[in-house]
C-alpha cells in the first residue's frame, strides 16, 4: 500500500457516508459475536481436558476441595507413579511397563496387518477389472451396518474351539484379514485417482503385480496409508470390547482394561479420582501426541469418505 | 485369575502365529493366482480377485460363519460353562422372552408378581412376568409386566439416545462448520481444538464425565452452584439420578462426537464452488435462501454420512456404559446389556437372539435414512451424468 493510497482511505474514513458507517459497525459487531461464539465453544472443549490434568496432580485432600483449584499447590506429580504402585498392590504383576508393552503389542501387530491388508484389498477393488467385482465390494460397504453385537458371542465361540481364549491372537492375527471396511473405502477412492498411466509404465519396464504396488502405488497413495495408520493405531489403542471378551490374565491387560479394574475394584471405598485422572491422561496422551503430530492425516482419513465418496 | 505366565511367554506364540498366518494367506494368494491362470483367466481379473481374497477369506470366517452360527444359537439355549448348545422345545422362546409383555388388572391389596403369573408354553425354567409400570384406567389399577424388562428398557434408553443425541450434535456441528467457515482467522487452530476430544479414548472421556458430573464435588455441579442457590434447589445428581442419566449421557456424548462432525462438514463447506453464492447473488438471494438452496443441497452428502455413522454409534454405543455404573433396573444401554447377557451371565443362546434385535434395528434404522436420503441427498456428480451435457 503507497501512502498515497493510505491518505486516501484516511480521507474515506473521515468522511464516511453514515450507511456506510453503520455497515462497517455491522460487520465488526458480526465478527466480533463470531469469535465470542468460538471461544464459548473452546471453553466447553478445554475446561474438561484442563480438570482431567489438574485433577491428575492434585493429592487426595485437595480433590473435594471447595472451590475447586485449578493449578494444584503442591503439584503431586508422583500420582503418575503412585497410580501404579496402588494398582500393583491390588493385582501383583501389574507394573507400568508390562501393561504399556501389552498394549503397544496388540496395537502394532493389529496395526500393521490391517494396513497392509486394506491397501492390498484396495488396490484388487480399484485398479483391476473383474468380474463380481462391484457386487462384492458393496456387500463389503454393506457389512458396516453389521453390529459388533451380532459377531460377538459365534467369535467367542470359534476362539474358545481353537484353543486361543486369553491369549493375544483374537485381537490380532485377524488384522490381516482385512476386517476394516472403512478404510477399504478409504484407500480405493485414493488409488481410483490415480492416472492408469503410472501402471503402464511400470508394466513397460517389466515391473510385476507386487513391483508395482509396492513401489509406484503405495509411494502414490502415502497420504491416505498413513491416514488409514493413525485411524488404525487410535483404534487399537482404543479398543475396548475385544480385550474385555477374549483376555482374563489381568497380567495380559491392555491399559483399558488396567483402568477399569483400578476403578471397579475402588469402587467400594472413597473414588481415588486424582488416581484415575492420572490414568486417563496417559492414556490419551499418546493418542493426542499422534495427533498433534499426524493430524493432516487424521482430517484426511475422517473427511474423505464423506465428502470424496 | 490364572497364574501370570509372563510377558514374553504370553508375547511369542501369538507373534508365532501372528506371522505364520502372513505367510499361509500369501501362499494361498499366490497359489489361487497360479491356479486361476492355468485356468484361462487373464491377467487382470485374476490379480485383482487374488488380492481381495484376503477379505473375502475374512468375511466368510468372521462375518457369515458367526452370522449363521449365531442365528442358530438364537433358537437354543446354551450356558458358556456348557460344551454345546442344548434345543428348545419352543424354538422362539428367546424371542418371546425378549419381547413378553402383559397387561392385567391389579385387585386391591395384590402383589403384582402373583396377578402377572408366569410364561406360558414350553419354556426351559420357570419365567416370571415382573412389573414395570402401572396404570389408572376407568377406576381400576393396571400393571404392565415383562419377562424381561431390563431388555425393553435398556432398548428404551438406547432409541431415545440415538434419537436425541444424532440431531443435536448434527445441528450443533453444522452451526459450528457455519462459523468456521466464515473467513476466521486461523481455522486450522480452531478445527484442531474442536476436533480434540474426538480422538480421545472413549474410556478416558467416560471417567473424565463421570468425575465432572460428580454429585457434590464434581465441577458441573460447582459451576451450577449459583443457579442451584438462585432456585433454591438441590444440586443434581446427574449419573446418579435415574431421570438424570440419559441428559448426562447425551451431553458427554456430544461433547465427543462433536468435533468429528465438524471437521466433515467444514471439509464440505470448503468444497462448496464459490461461483455458486455468486451466482445466486447476482440473482437477488439473499443470506437465508443462499443457505437453504445451495448450502444445504451442496453439504448434503456430508450430513447424510454423518447421519448414517452417528446413528448406529449411538445405537451400539457400549464403552461408555461400561465405564459409568448406572443402575441395571433403569435400562443399560442394549449393547452393553446384551454383553452381559452373554458373559456376566453365561446366557450364549439368549444373548444371540437380543443381538438379533439389536442388529435388526440397526439395519432397519439404516435402510430407513438410505432410502428417505432420495429425497434429500444431492450428488454433484450424478446430476452432471443425469445432465448429461
Amino acid at each position: 500500500m503507497t501512502t498515497e493510497t493510505r491518505s486516501l482511505r484516511a480521507a474515506e474514513a473521515v468522511y464516511e457516508h453514515p450507511l456506510a458507517r453503520r455497515e462497517r459497525i455491522l460487520r465488526t459487531a458480526h465478527r466480533v459475536i463470531i469469535y465470542i461464539l468460538l471461544l464459548i465453544g473452546a471453553a466447553i472443549i478445554l475446561v474438561p481436558f484442563l480438570w482431567m490434568v489438574s485433577t491428575s496432580l492434585k493429592t487426595e485432600r485437595q480433590l473435594f476441595r471447595y472451590p475447586p483449584e485449578w493449578i494444584p499447590d503442591p503439584i503431586a506429580f508422583n500420582n503418575y507413579i503412585d497410580a501404579w504402585t496402588s494398582l500393583g498392590s491390588i493385582a501383583p504383576g501389574l507394573t507400568f511397563w508390562r501393561i504399556i508393552g501389552n498394549t503397544l503389542f496388540i496395537t502394532v501387530l493389529a496395526m500393521f496387518a490391517e494396513m497392509f491388508s486394506a491397501a492390498v484389498v484396495a488396490y484388487g477393488f480399484a485398479r483391476f477389472r473383474w468380474k463380481g467385482r462391484d457386487v462384492v465390494f458393496f456387500i463389503m460397504l454393506s457389512t458396516m451396518m453389521i453390529p459388533p453385537t451380532l459377531t460377538r458371542v459365534p467369535s467367542f465361540l470359534i476362539w474358545r474351539e481353537l484353543g486361543l481364549l486369553n491369549t493375544y491372537d483374537p485381537l490380532t492375527v485377524p488384522a490381516w484379514f482385512a476386517w476394516g471396511p472403512a478404510y477399504i473405502f478409504l484407500l480405493r477412492q485414493f488409488f481410483l485417482t490415480i492416472p492408469r498411466e503410472m501402471e503402464d509404465a511400470a508394466v513397460v519396464d517389466g515391473a510385476n503385480t507386487m513391483q508395482i504396488f509396492f513401489y509406484v502405488m503405495l509411494p502414490l497413495v502415502k497420504p491416505a496409508f498413513l491416514a488409514i495408520g493413525v485411524l488404525s493405531f487410535q483404534g487399537n489403542w482404543n479398543n475396548f470390547e475385544a480385550p474385555l471378551i477374549y483376555l482374563n490374565t489381568t497380567q495380559m491387560y491392555p491399559l483399558v482394561l488396567a483402568i477399569r479394574f483400578f476403578q471397579q475394584s475402588l469402587s467400594k471405598e472413597a473414588p481415588k479420582w486424582h488416581y484415575m485422572m492420572a490414568m486417563a491422561t496417559m492414556m490419551a496422551a499418546p493418542i493426542l501426541l499422534l495427533f498433534f503430530m499426524a493430524q493432516r492425516y487424521f482430517i484426511e482419513g475422517l473427511t474423505v469418505g464423506a465428502v470424496k465418496g | 485369575m490364572t497364574g501370570d505366565p509372563g510377558a514374553f511367554a504370553t508375547y511369542y506364540p501369538t507373534l508365532l502365529r501372528y506371522v505364520g498366518v502372513a505367510v499361509g494367506l500369501g501362499i494361498l494368494m499366490y497359489g489361487l493366482y497360479r491356479l486361476l491362470r492355468l485356468a484361462g483367466v487373464k491377467h487382470e481379473p485374476a490379480t485383482g480377485f487374488t488380492l481381495v481374497v484376503p477379505w473375502i477369506v475374512g468375511f466368510l470366517i468372521f462375518v457369515t460363519f458367526p452370522i449363521g452360527l449365531s442365528f442358530y444359537l438364537s433358537f437354543t439355549e446354551y450356558n458358556i460353562l456348557w460344551d454345546r448348545p442344548k434345543p428348545l422345545a419352543d424354538p422362539l422362546f428367546n424371542y418371546k422372552r425378549a419381547l413378553s409383555i402383559r397387561i392385567v388388572e391389579l385387585p386391591e391389596g395384590e402383589r403384582p408378581i402373583q396377578v402377572l403369573g408366569t410364561m406360558e408354553g414350553e419354556t426351559p425354567e420357570t419365567v416370571r412376568y415382573r412389573e414395570i409400570g402401572r396404570f389408572h384406567w376407568r377406576g381400576k389399577e393396571y400393571v404392565i409386566g415383562a419377562t424381561d424388562g431390563y431388555f425393553l428398557k435398556g432398548v428404551w434408553l438406547t432409541l431415545r439416545y440415538a434419537v436425541l443425541s444424532v440431531p443435536l450434535g448434527m445441528v450443533g456441528a453444522l452451526g459450528v462448520a457455519l462459523l468456521l467457515n466464515q473467513n476466521v482467522k486461523g481455522v486450522g487452530f480452531w478445527r484442531t481444538l474442536y476436533y480434540l476430544p474426538a480422538v480421545l479414548p472413549a474410556a478416558a472421556v467416560a471417567l473424565l464425565w463421570y468425575w465432572l458430573f460428580a454429585p457434590s464435588s464434581g465441577l458441573v455441579n460447582w459451576f451450577l452452584s449459583p443457579i442451584y442457590r438462585l432456585l433454591d434447589m438441590q444440586p443434581l445428581g446427574w449419573f446418579t439420578d435415574k431421570s438424570l442419566v440419559l441428559p448426562s449421557f447425551i451431553i458427554m456424548g456430544l461433547w465427543g462426537i462433536f468435533g468429528a462432525n465438524t471437521v466433515i462438514l467444514l471439509a464440505g463447506l470448503k468444497n462448496i464452488p464459490k461461483d455458486l453464492y455468486e451466482a445466486a447473488a447476482i440473482d437477488g438471494a439473499g443470506t437465508f435462501t443462499k443457505f437453504r438452496h445451495i448450502t444445504i443441497p451442496m453439504l448434503s452428502p456430508a450430513l447424510f454420512y454423518n447421519l448414517v455413522t452417528n446413528t448406529i454409534a449411538a445405537l451400539t454405543i457400549f464403552t461408555q456404559q461400561a465405564f459409568i455404573p448406572t443402575d441395571r433396573q433403569d435400562g443399560w444401554f442394549v449393547n452393553w446389556f446384551i454383553y452381559n447377557e452373554a458373559f456376566n451371565f453365561g446366557r450364549m443362546g439368549y444373548a444371540s437372539a437380543l443381538g438379533w434385535m439389536l442388529a435388526l434395528l440397526v439395519i432397519l434404522l439404516t435402510l430407513l435414512i438410505f432410502r428417505s436420503s432420495a429425497a434429500w441427498v444431492f450428488y454433484e456428480g450424478a446430476r452432471q451424468e443425469a445432465g448429461g451435457a
